[in-house]
């Protein structure tokens, strides 16, 4: 029904423009020191391609990692974590390359991927027994904590974890060493809205101390709208934007009109237009220079989701 | 390293009724028959099967990649796959000589220094087999990895069937310096095997860790 066409394909976002808010974010990023730096990574499968992607995890931030199903995220996870070979780029953690990572700066970092990674037949005891004897900064009594916290069985073995109660498992390890980095892939996916809070909560809860940062990748938008600072936005293996969330969204807003007014609208103001049969909702960028061009349209706020959707199916159709 | 290899006890632990109700059923075999050596071999072999269930359990869980996150270099994730392996095969080793002694002391079957070779032989076997199988493994997994035990299992015999075959046929006739040669290094099996085992293991550490490095997860 709906129709999605973006009038301007080159979608920059990142550099060379000059509005205001885009100086002020720039700043904020050469004076504070970033937990990631990612530069011109690259990664060639036979149908999929990462590239040259480069982007920023700010320390004292959650960066939420959106893109699709198969966008890229869990290959640039990969890449930070030295799990697979890139073909280019440098790759950065907490200041030291990521291919290089001492023992102890490893154990400051926690991971939790998609799936628990524990075997069937432990139980969180084992785990704790077992993550002891890994980590020189393992902390039992935070683990028992997080395991009572998150109402984790003790003696339970893994292969009767729930999903939910798995990934609680994966959190509570992460959070158990004195962690200073949260790289998560997918951690709410598939999660039911009530284990998906809980564990919103307690990702808040680790941020509060301004050292502290986490990369958070999802394709649940609203959970990166609800905890983000920041946001990446990967699409087909190519970075969209990478900016702070307010400025996005207070940056962006959607235009509600008919048809034929699109054509009044000067191009680079638009981002994407949805066509439907009651008329035209359109993205628009620059909101303030906008509003006090055309007074007559009325701009309403926009959504991480509502960006996303129409900055990507934009940028297929061109 | 510590780590990983509590993981792999505690991964092996649920395997522990099945092995006693074997150790209960091998032993009774192997006392009636009179030979305590069937036994020891036997559980030489046991053991050495558990270092492929401890692949397996790693491989289902995808715990590689976890554990290469964590503060373990990949080198130490191999090492402590080659330890488990060495430890197992020696674990089992040792039960089966401890299974022989009894049966020395109680029935007087075998010599001692009988079952501490044969019991020794078995262990490098195993380690032997290991040693051509582990970076199989390390670069295929351990599903993709079967054909090529069922190769490395199968070309030894196969072959000693053809020289055989060849020999029975007439075709081949051994020569009596060759006769000469292998009684002479009878003499110091003793020293030649655990110099094959080590270099075997030496070189077979490196290869599995030079494609452990190159590996993706």
């Amino acid at each position: 029904m709906s129709d999605i066409i973006s009038l301007n394909d080159q979608y920059k976002m990142k550099s060379g423009r000059s509005d205001t808010s885009n100086e002020v974010r720039e700043n904020v990023f050469t004076d504070c020191k970033d937990a990631i730096v990612i530069k011109n990574l690259r990664k060639s499968y036979k149908d999929f391609t990462l590239n040259n992607i480069s982007f920023n995890v700010p320390r004292g931030t959650i960066m939420g990692f959106v893109g699709e199903n198969g966008a890229g995220k869990t290959t640039t996870i990969k890449a930070i974590l030295d799990l697979i070979r890139i073909d280019g780029g440098e790759i950065s953690i907490l200041g030291s390359n990521a291919r290089m990572l001492s023992n102890e700066m490893k154990a400051q970092i926690g991971v939790v991927f998609d799936g628990s990674n524990l075997h069937d037949n432990m139980n969180s005891k084992n785990i704790n027994y077992v993550m002891k004897n890994i980590y020189p900064n393992w902390e039992e009594q935070i683990f028992n904590r997080y395991i009572k916290k998150l109402q984790l069985p003790e003696k339970k073995i893994i292969k009767e974890y729930s999903r939910g109660m798995k990934m609680k498992l994966s959190i509570a390890i992460a959070l158990s060493h004195h962690s200073k980095l949260l790289i998560l892939d997918e951690a709410t996916s598939g999660l039911d809205p009530m284990v998906r809070e809980e564990i919103l909560d307690i990702f808040l809860e680790f941020i509060q101390n301004e050292e502290n940062t986490i990369l958070l990748s999802s394709h649940i938008i609203s959970d990166i709208e609800k905890i983000a600072d920041y946001v990446t936005f990967i699409h087909q293996g190519n970075i969209i934007f990478s900016e702070s969330k307010d400025d996005l969204i207070y940056r962006h807003g959607v235009l509600h009109c008919r048809r034929e007014d699109v054509a009044v609208i000067d191009s680079n103001f638009i981002v994407g237009i949805r066509e439907n049969s009651f008329g035209a909702e359109v993205l628009i960028r620059n909101k303030d220079d906008f509003k006090r061009r055309y007074h007559q349209f009325n701009v309403e706020k926009t959504s991480i989701e509502e960006i996303m959707l129409l900055v990507s199916r934009g940028k297929e159709r061109f | 390293m510590k780590g990983l290899i509590l993981k792999d006890f505690i991964n092996l632990k649920k395997n522990l009724k099945i092995f006693g109700v074997l150790t209960l059923l091998y032993g009774f075999m192997s006392y009636t028959s009179g030979d305590a050596s069937f036994f020891s071999t036997i559980f030489t072999m046991l053991f050495a099967i558990l270092t492929l269930s401890l692949y397996s359990y790693d491989e289902m869980a995808k715990w590689d990649g976890y554990a290469i996150t964590m503060p373990i270099s990949k080198e130490n994730i191999v090492q402590g796959k080659y330890l488990m392996m060495i430890l197992l095969t020696f674990i089992g080793a040792v039960f089966g000589f401890l299974f022989a002694a009894l049966m020395y002391i109680t029935a007087g079957m075998n010599s001692l220094l009988q079952s501490i070779e044969s019991c020794g032989i078995g262990a490098a076997v195993v380690i032997l087999f290991y040693s051509i199988a582990l970076p199989f493994i390390t670069k295929l997994g351990v599903e993709k990895a079967r054909l090529i035990f069922f190769a490395v299992y199968m070309i030894p015999f196969a072959i000693i069937f053809l020289i055989n075959k060849e020999i029975k046929a007439g075709k081949l006739v051994i020569s009596d310096n060759f006769v000469e040669l292998v009684n002479y290094l009878e003499r110091y099996l003793g020293i030649i095997i655990p110099v094959v085992v080590l270099l075997a293991l030496g070189i077979s550490y490196t290869i599995s860790l030079n494609i452990y490095r190159h590996k993706e997860f």
